[in-house]
């Protein structure tokens, strides 16, 4: 019972203060949920630190089961500097100049070059892939190539029509296509609640 | 040679030139402005449109792999706040947001070039774990959801903070991010559940499924990638990254273009010697 009810009940009970207070905005409604908002950061913020325990299971067992020692030396690197993050984020603060230094010299160049990186994948697989050979590859690289020429701000400079074939595109072709997903994403958003609030829906509890 | 060869050039050459694109920008930039787009225009006037006194939410929604693209967004539309004398409450619901904002204060400097004070015309909450739970936390009752700020210090002692304190006295929420499910979460919090001003940018990528938003007026302002930042920067007169940025995104994307266009030409020319 405690698996399945009392899971269902808690559920049940936190959408009905929501869906009051959204219908029925009284002072016991509106605090009852600004209660439960504020447990559901604290939750979340509890979550955060189930990942980092999360983190040290998964890549303990890969340092020592993996049978190759490349994934070994990674493994240990990634939670020697989990350690060394956490340790110095907790006993200095987040604000503090030395967990300012390891964010920014280490952490964010590496994360903009993943991004950065893309580029260069980007690249060779236009030039690759995006060929005339069939009906529906002839359409997808004329809007492609309508799309970047707009996108640059040197075709735009050079006449402005590009930019304006762009703007149609995204404003007619991509919206009308993303209103519709839009649209259906709602409807099935709305049943997925009710269905989650009268315990229909069990997903999240982690089992079917 | 034949025509289908020029469908072949080795990687190496082909990421070479990228990098040299890349760096040409870096040493002599191009200058050229962006056109203005509506989506852009909208959301500078979102902000401009306030009086000096007016409350911005603003959201720093990225972490280090956005911050190239929307690390010069968030710097110029802080830019523009500060110099409408706005109060802004900033807060972070990306993890990684707390640390990315003394990088953007340092190129806004609020205090040396605005004359802005901590506390009394900006606050930073911190971030603040939940996404939407947080957003509707915050929303709804701020100094409930986010009773310190930042360094600890109770956000009730801060002089700014002691009229503002739920949607009712924020005018115009303002957000960056690379994650869609912060960008939709505004807008079912702060539009759908406030009926606020609710402007969103992100990466250029994200803007096809986000653009139904705005166009349905959810969202009265939308800034697309680094483009968008870019316009923003030439609205507001101070050229910044972004401009850079799109420099390298001109010569870069040109050169995709190029490459679609021989990539074809040798399909073409393959195909013909087929058909011979």
């Amino acid at each position: 019972m405690y698996k399945r009810e009392i899971p269902l009940l808690i559920t049940f009970l936190s959408g009905m203060v929501a869906v009051l207070e959204y219908y029925f905005p009284t002072d016991a409604t509106k605090n009852a949920f600004t209660v439960l908002k504020n447990w559901g950061i604290v939750i979340a913020a509890f979550a955060l630190g189930f990942g980092a325990v999360n983190l040290f299971i998964v890549y303990g067992r890969r340092f020592r089961k993996a049978p190759n020692p490349v994934d070994r030396v990674f493994s240990i690197w990634l939670l020697v500097l989990l350690v060394i993050t956490a340790l110095v984020g907790v006993s200095l603060s987040s604000a503090s100049d030395q967990y300012q230094w390891i964010y920014n010299s280490i952490y964010l160049p590496l994360g903009a070059t993943m991004y950065a990186s893309l580029c260069f994948y980007m690249t060779a697989g236009a030039y690759k892939v995006l060929r005339a050979k069939t009906l529906d590859s002839t359409l997808l690289l004329i809007t492609a190539f309508l799309v970047i020429l707009g996108n640059t701000p040197l075709s735009a400079a050079i006449w402005k029509g590009f930019f304006s074939w762009r703007m149609w595109i995204f404003d007619v072709i991509v919206s009308g296509a993303y209103r519709g997903i839009r649209i259906g994403v709602g409807i099935g958003s709305i049943v997925l609640g009710i269905r989650t609030l009268l315990g229909m829906e069990t997903g999240y509890l982690g089992r079917r | 040679m034949g025509l289908e060869k020029v469908g072949a050039l080795p990687r190496w050459l082909v990421m070479t030139i990228v990098v040299v694109l890349m760096a040409i920008p870096l040493i002599k930039p191009l200058g050229i402005l962006p056109v203005i787009s509506e989506s852009t225009m909208d959301y500078y006037n979102a902000i401009d449109q306030l009086k000096p006194g007016d409350v911005v939410l603003f959201d720093i929604g990225f972490g280090s792999g956005g911050y190239p693209t929307l690390g010069p967004a968030s710097i110029a539309i802080l830019r523009h706040c500060f110099s409408k004398d706005l109060k802004v409450v900033i807060m972070a619901t990306q993890q990684e947001g707390a640390v990315i904002y003394p990088l953007i204060m340092d190129k806004v400097k609020p205090e040396e070039v605005y004359g802005a004070k901590y506390g009394e015309d900006y606050v930073f909450l911190g971030y603040i774990a939940g996404v939407q739970t947080a957003m509707a936390a915050v929303l709804g009752d701020l100094h409930s959801a986010a009773p310190v700020d930042y360094t600890g210090k109770s956000i009730d002692t801060l002089p700014m903070m002691a009229n503002i304190k739920n949607a009712d006295d924020i005018d115009v929420v303002a957000y960056l991010t690379t994650a869609g499910e912060i960008a939709e979460g505004w807008v079912y919090q702060a539009y759908s559940r406030y009926k606020k001003t609710t402007c969103g940018g992100w990466l250029s990528m994200m803007t096809p499924s986000l653009k139904p938003y705005y166009d349905t007026g959810a969202l009265t302002g939308m800034l697309d990638g680094i483009r968008g930042a870019a316009e923003y920067e030439k609205l507001i007169g101070e050229p910044g990254d972004a401009m850079k940025t799109t420099d390298i995104l001109n010569l870069t994307q040109l050169w995709v273009l190029i490459l679609v266009i021989l990539g074809n030409i040798a399909f073409f020319a393959a195909r013909g010697k087929e058909v011979s």
